[in-house]
């Protein structure tokens, strides 16, 4: 019986997804445990195990695939808590970094109220001060030609100076051009190698190898700050392993979607930024893929954030120009937009209008709502949704606590109702809906204003809190279906043994279009070799090996570049290159409307990627037979909650989830209590659980 | 009635429809002015033009694009249909200058006009004498390029090829102006659709509703928060000066109840350059940071601008008549308007305990608009602004330094390219581009740095470019301080000639500045890059704010480690003398220095004693002035010029630095720049009897 063991560890829990001999699916939950978060990763698998009543050493002894996804370089960042870090750059250059294209990052990530109130703002502190930051005579023009030759001594007076003296850690190395031509930068590696060979040393033309000296100098010094950071954690996470004598490959997410053998993963910090919420929307394409879905918007809402990505055609979506804590950041990185708004976010009243707003500020775990009786005093999302009849107060978190009402009421009515002048039921539906617009205007800019129509997409529904409020806006939106998937409550970790190892290469070359199909065929050549290469050495045979190529293309004279999968057999012969110019020119038009393509300008093909995979086996759970369509034994009574369109609350069936069975059908209006979660079933809507245990609801 | 829920949804999505256009237009447009600096705008107007919702980008358009709207309602009446767009850029009917072209397009539901888009982006290139659109060689609206007090540029949804190709046939690089006008061709679309999708969700009745009561209720919350500050008159002066003219912009702004009256009478007669502004510019150029200062918290539309009086004398820099050139308004006088009307908020701000916070002293007085043209190392015709007068320096505030490099206020989301964009885009490479040393205005709190950069051809098919520059500020100082804080440095522009400095390190450029014979001042004009020419341009610092005496030492020594202060500078100016080994503040050394500095304070000049001081000093309570005259009468003054303030001053004009100090304590309450004859700024809070 060889298990898959995934685990995710998040901010607030470590989530568990144990695939046994590839066909069944347990999952397990525990609390994380900084700073280390070893023993919150042993406490998931171990609750995972007792589902299976497998004692945890068994469960290592038959594993054969660790799977890793981690919040710790997030942590890192938004705690400052990476190495001292020294920079080398260009002389002349020296302060690249600290002023960011000058208010670019003053203003990056701020609010509207933000933008507005430029007085009231400023720039997060550099990870690397002035003083850590040193220049070095030397010069690349923008052909990658040598202008002029690196000044060594200056470079051995740098590193002396950063190491010696001022006792840095880590250090990142960004010249100009080097994505051109990296012989300066590695040349400065060398000798900060030879001389200390412990001392961590990130390049740009490695971690980032783009154009845009700023981007690529930022990614670089975040990717050293945490660089120690991750280092230490992968090996700490290794001896874990090894002392349940576990020895076998351990593979570690990455924000561009793939997952990297832990050595590697090691020297690349940056790419783990958010990559698990990257992996929920892996796993949504899984689950989509095994229902026949394309089109999804992968939606996450626990205590703080609402997280969503998208994928589209069985494509998943890049971001444009993505932060971590307001520091820019420029690798490939699958797009999960966000927004502050939670099951512990607070509800406050707007101060120019008077008018409700959820998050983003957040009631965090402690003192945490009202309702949970640990000393919170401000009304959250959460008590909002006691208030709706949406939660259970007896059956929170399958009973391990009884949810404090009173109180709720009190404090809701002082603070919320009656500023508003209405009453506590009317507030707290005015606020539902409050939410469930600004989750939805979220979901309308990465959908609609990229010119997705919310009407082709299903919408998968994960974390504590969206199931709850998904079949209310997911019918705003006009989605197809709302499907809560089984695996709801531990997503990210399903994503993560649903991913492949995969590798990222890119070349940076302006072309003209259409060209020669050979010309691009040879500018993938070396890239494929490395790729291939990689992939050998990790074990991959040829035929577990997949290679995906796009190509960022532009109107010529444009700045902004639309990247464009090949979807023609590659290498690319001519009528293949045509029909990705057509596709380019189809996401164009999409994108910005009819007319807005300018042709008789040209085209232009600016970066070509190539992504690589080694396909690790994929599982495949039985679907289990469906019984009679009526759910009436899983019934276990009635509750008045708030059903979207009425103005009072409404009385609705309420069921266990753990006594449905695959067939049975739900009528809304409804709820269903999962073990973890509570999905709520809207007027005129129907459930259906599927063979996976998967509840789906049809929106009308 | 609308309820709370709804109007706040509605409210929001209204800006929202305002940030998806404006991305539209940056991803369509490919100017790097556009998409790098993110010099646009885009805003929503209500049926009759005025403002419904102000978008981010540069805010002196809000206000002329709403009278852009009204002057094709009057123009078009009875003749506008769905899927119009109109272009309109004639300054003396509503725009800034030519080149920032209008493109505004009416919004009908159910075949009733219910509202407008407008948005505007610099375009490539407008056709006037000198490429980019900035000319200063021109002597009138004549030759700075095609301009239209309004015409129909798409019919009901078909462009025009007719009047697309005549415009285009007027342009340089006619390519890259068509996708300006497509990208707003495209961000007035998005914001239709999206305008229609509102108004069908939510009933049009329900959003123009919303609407009108956010308009009333934006009114009430500036007019409540006027009547919070104090009553008074408060003075501001910029000087701007091209080639040997120096012209002012005199403001006295006055604040009564709940009003606030801008007048700027005694300003000069307008330029025979073409730094002028319109009316309509002048009007923009007060509201750009009127919006952020006093209504960051209120939403942006016609309810802010009904509070707020102009007076403008006709023939005047700040409202010129026909045909006076004004194609460097932009980065002429409606900045000194800007910079006046920021440093009178400020004071103004600064008398409220309450509002106080809100107060800054100048940011980024000075943009210096360098175009580069000719053909690059692509044999591609290439015409762009250097986007780093976009990176200014933020002025300090009542409570912290300035930002280092962090920007403007009448455009909160300004940026500058990358070296390497650059070094892509037109055949040159930097030889440096870094944060100007003792830039920054002086003060308890610091005005934020400014920055320097030079750069010679590189790869150029012809051995190197042309530019045209219309740079001002490098005479005078224009970043204002606040409350005794210093004003940030002066620009400098400078043509250093076949003498390309050691490549890579450019110290042989750092004390660029005074003109030799290998270097040649620049700032207006169009000049050669050849050879091994170089250009140097280093920008202003932002104002500082409170006396710089009371900077503790600790915060001047921590400049001079992370290379904002020069020893000297922390010497001469901030009395804090630095122990070069530690790098840390001589305690014994300072106090003795600072106190001597206290004596020389006052020593000054007093023009009069008070009789009956009513006014008394903030710091030490003691007498200070009259509360009928000027206090400024009665304080002690120090003159000095401030070329000799030293570092990026040094190469200012003949211009002084006024300290006027408490004869009693000798703190310095506030410091004019000034020419010699002018007479002293009054500034006062009305006192009633």
């Amino acid at each position: 019986m060889p298990f898959v063991v995934a685990t995710d560890v998040g901010g607030t829990c470590t989530d568990t997804v144990i695939v046994e001999d590839g066909r069944s699916v347990f999952i397990g939950k525990a609390l994380s445990s900084p700073p280390d978060f070893a023993d919150g990763v042993i406490a998931s698998i171990r609750s995972a195990a007792e589902t299976m009543q497998v004692g945890l050493a068994d469960i290592f002894r038959q594993t054969t695939l660790f799977i890793h996804g981690s919040t710790v370089v997030d942590n890192t960042l938004l705690e400052r808590k990476g190495a001292r870090t020294g920079l080398i750059t260009t002389a002349g250059f020296e302060d690249t970094l600290l002023v960011t294209r000058g208010a670019y990052g003053r203003w990056s990530g701020l609010s509207e109220e933000g933008l507005k109130h430029p007085v009231a703002t400023d720039r997060p502190a550099p990870l690397v001060p002035y003083g850590l930051i040193r220049g070095v005579t030397e010069r690349v023009d923008y052909k990658g030609a040598v202008i002029q030759e690196l000044d060594e001594a200056e470079v051995a007076e740098a590193v002396s100076y950063l190491i010696g003296e001022q006792q840095v850690e880590s250090v990142a190395v960004a010249l100009l051009w080097s994505f051109a031509n990296p012989v300066h930068e590695q040349r400065i590696r060398s000798i900060i190698k030879a001389r200390r060979p412990d001392i961590h040393v990130s390049v740009s033309s490695e971690i980032a190898p783009l154009p845009g000296e700023y981007e690529r100098t930022s990614t670089t010094v975040i990717n050293a700050y945490a660089g120690q950071v991750v280092n230490r954690y992968i090996s700490n996470l290794q001896k874990l392993l090894g002392e349940f004598n576990y020895t076998g490959p351990v593979l570690v997410m990455q924000g561009y979607g793939g997952l990297l053998p832990a050595e590697q993963a090691a020297g690349r910090a940056v790419n783990m930024v958010e990559c698990g919420p990257v992996a929920g929307v892996i796993g949504s394409k899984f689950l989509g893929d095994s229902m026949g879905d394309s089109n999804i918007i992968a939606a996450d809402m626990g205590g703080t954030t609402f997280k969503v990505g998208i994928i589209q055609d069985g494509e998943i979506e890049y971001a444009r120009e993505p932060l971590i804590d307001r520091f820019h950041y420029s690798v490939p990185k699958i797009d999960v937009a966000s927004i502050g708004a939670g099951g512990g976010s607070l509800v406050t009243l707007e101060q120019d209008t008077a008018a409700p707003l959820v998050g983003p500020r957040s009631a965090g775990a402690d003192p945490g709502p009202i309702c949970y009786g640990l000393g919170g005093t401000q009304p959250t999302l959460t008590d909002v949704l006691l208030l709706l009849g949406y939660i259970d107060p007896q059956r929170f978190l399958n009973g391990a606590m009884t949810l404090e009402t009173g109180n709720t009421v009190r404090l809701f009515r002082q603070q919320v109702a009656e500023p508003l002048g209405l009453t506590v039921e009317q507030a707290a539906i005015g606020i539902f809906r409050v939410a469930s617009a600004q989750v939805t205007d979220l979901i309308h800019k990465i959908t609609v204003e990229q010119g997705l129509d919310p009407r082709d997409f299903v919408l998968h529904a994960f974390g504590g809190t969206c199931p709850i409020l998904a079949s209310a806006f997911a019918r705003e939106l006009s989605v197809q279906r709302v499907i809560v998937p089984y695996t709801a409550s531990v997503n990210c970790a399903f994503g993560l043994a649903s991913t492949d190892v995969m590798h990222d290469y890119s070349t940076t070359l302006t072309k003209s279009a259409p060209c020669p199909a050979g010309e691009i065929n040879a500018i993938y050549e070396p890239m494929l070799k490395t790729a291939a290469d990689m992939l050998d050495r990790e074990g991959f045979s040829g035929d577990k090996m997949s290679f995906k190529w796009s190509v960022g293309f532009r109107y010529a004279m444009q700045v902004h570049e639309i990247i464009t999968p090949v979807r023609a057999a590659t290498p690319l012969d001519d009528a293949g290159l045509e029909r990705l110019i057509d596709d380019f020119e189809a996401l164009y038009e999409n994108r910005y409307g009819k007319g807005s393509a300018y042709r008789d300008a040209g085209i232009e093909m600016t970066r070509f990627r190539l992504s690589a995979a080694g396909m690790i086996d994929r599982f495949e759970v039985a679907a289990q037979a469906f019984a009679d369509s009526s759910a009436d034994a899983a019934r276990t009574g009635q509750r008045r909650i708030f059903v979207d369109g009425h103005d009072g609350l409404t009385d609705a069936g309420i069921y266990d989830f753990e006594k449905l069975r695959p067939g049975n059908i739900i009528n809304g209006p409804a709820v269903i209590h999962t073990p973890i979660t509570t999905i709520v079933i809207q007027d005129s809507q129907q459930g259906f659980m599927d063979g996976y245990r998967n509840i789906v609801i049809d929106i009308t | 009635m609308i309820d709370p829920i709804t109007f706040s949804i509605i409210r929001h999505r209204l800006f929202r429809v305002v940030d998806e256009a404006v991305i539209t237009l940056k991803n369509v447009s490919g100017s790097a002015i556009t998409n790098e600096g993110h010099d646009l705008m885009v805003s929503l107007y209500r049926a009759d033009g005025s403002l419904l919702m102000g978008g981010v980008g540069f805010l002196h358009h809000l206000t002329s694009a709403a009278e852009a709207c009204k002057s094709i309602i009057r123009r078009f009446r009875g003749d506008i249909h769905a899927g119009d767009v109109f272009l309109l850029n004639d300054p003396y009917t509503a725009a800034l200058h030519t080149s920032d072209v209008y493109l505004v397009a009416p919004i009908h539901y159910r075949g009733e006009l219910v509202a407008w888009s407008a948005c505007f982006v610099h375009v490539y290139d407008i056709g006037a004498t000198n490429p980019g659109g900035f000319c200063p060689d021109a002597d009138n609206i004549y030759t700075e390029g095609f301009s239209s007090p309004g015409l129909r540029l798409v019919e009901k949804g078909e462009i025009n090829r007719a009047i697309m190709d005549t415009f285009l046939n007027m342009v340089r690089s006619p390519d890259m102006v068509a996708l300006d006008l497509n990208s707003m061709i495209a961000c007035n679309n998005v914001a239709r659709e999206r305008m229609l999708a509102l108004i069908g969700k939510y009933g049009f009745e329900t959003v123009d509703e919303t609407c009108k009561t956010l308009i009333i209720r934006s009114e009430e919350k500036l007019r409540a928060r006027l009547r919070e500050l104090p009553d008074g008159q408060w003075q501001s002066r910029q000087y701007l000066s091209v080639e040997d003219e120096v012209c002012r912009v005199e403001l006295t702004m006055t604040k009564r109840d709940d009003t606030l009256t801008f007048d700027f009478s005694g300003s000069s007669e307008q330029s025979r350059h073409a730094i002028n502004c319109t009316r309509w510019a002048s009007l923009g150029g007060l509201f750009a940071p009127l919006f952020p200062l006093l209504c960051y918290d209120i939403t942006w539309n016609e309810g802010v601008i009904s509070p707020i009086t102009m007076i403008a004398p006709e023939g005047t820099i700040v409202n010129c008549t026909r045909p006076a050139p004004v194609s460097v308004a932009t980065v002429g006088a409606i900045q000194s308007v800007n910079n006046a009307a920021c440093t009178t908020i400020g004071k103004m701000l600064s008398a409220s305990e309450k509002y106080a916070g809100e107060a800054t002293a100048v940011w980024h007085a000075n943009h210096f608009a360098v175009f580069l043209f000719g053909q690059n190392q692509h044999n591609k015709q290439a015409i762009g602004i250097l986007t780093e007068t976009f990176a200014g320096a933020g002025g300090a505030r009542a409570w912290a330094d300035g930002i280092e490099v962090g920007g403007e206020i009448p455009n909160p989301i300004s940026r500058m390219a990358n070296v390497e964009t650059v070094e892509y885009t037109f055949p040159i490479r930097y030889l440096y581009r870094r944060r100007l040393k003792d830039s920054g205005g002086p003060g308890r709190y610091r005005g934020g740095v400014g920055m320097e950069l030079s750069f010679v051809p590189h790869d150029a098919p012809d051995g190197g470019m042309h530019y045209v520059v219309s740079g001002k500020g490098s005479k005078f100082p224009m970043s204002e301080g606040l409350a005794g804080g210093y004003p940030g440095s002066p620009n400098a522009y400078m043509w250093i000639k076949n003498n390309e400095p050691g490549a890579g390190n450019g110290e042989d450029t750092a004390q660029a500045g005074t003109a030799t014979a290998e270097q040649q001042v620049v700032d207006w004009g169009v000049f050669p890059l050849m050879g091994d020419d170089a250009l140097y341009v280093r920008w202003n610092g932002g104002g500082g704010y409170g006396d710089p005496l009371a900077r503790p030492p600790e915060d001047v020594a921590h400049d001079v480690r992370d290379g904002l202060t020069s020893i000297e500078f922390a010497e001469t100016v901030y009395g804090v003398v630095i122990d070069a080994g530690t790098g840390e503040a001589d305690q014994a050394l300072t106090e003795e220095k600072r106190a001597g500095l206290i004596r020389y304070r006052k020593n000054g000049t007093q023009a009069a004693t008070a009789a009956n001081p009513r006014i008394t000093c903030k710091h030490c309570g003691g007498s200070l002035a009259d509360d009928d005259g000027n206090w400024k009468e009665s304080a002690v003054l120090q003159e000095m010029p401030m070329q000799s303030l030293g570092g990026p001053y040094a190469s200012g004009g003949d211009v002084v630095l006024r300290s006027f100090s408490c004869p009693g304590c000798g703190v310095l309450l506030d410091t004019e720049t000034a020419m010699q004859d002018d007479p002293y700024l009054h500034d006062q809070i009305f006192i009633r009897r």
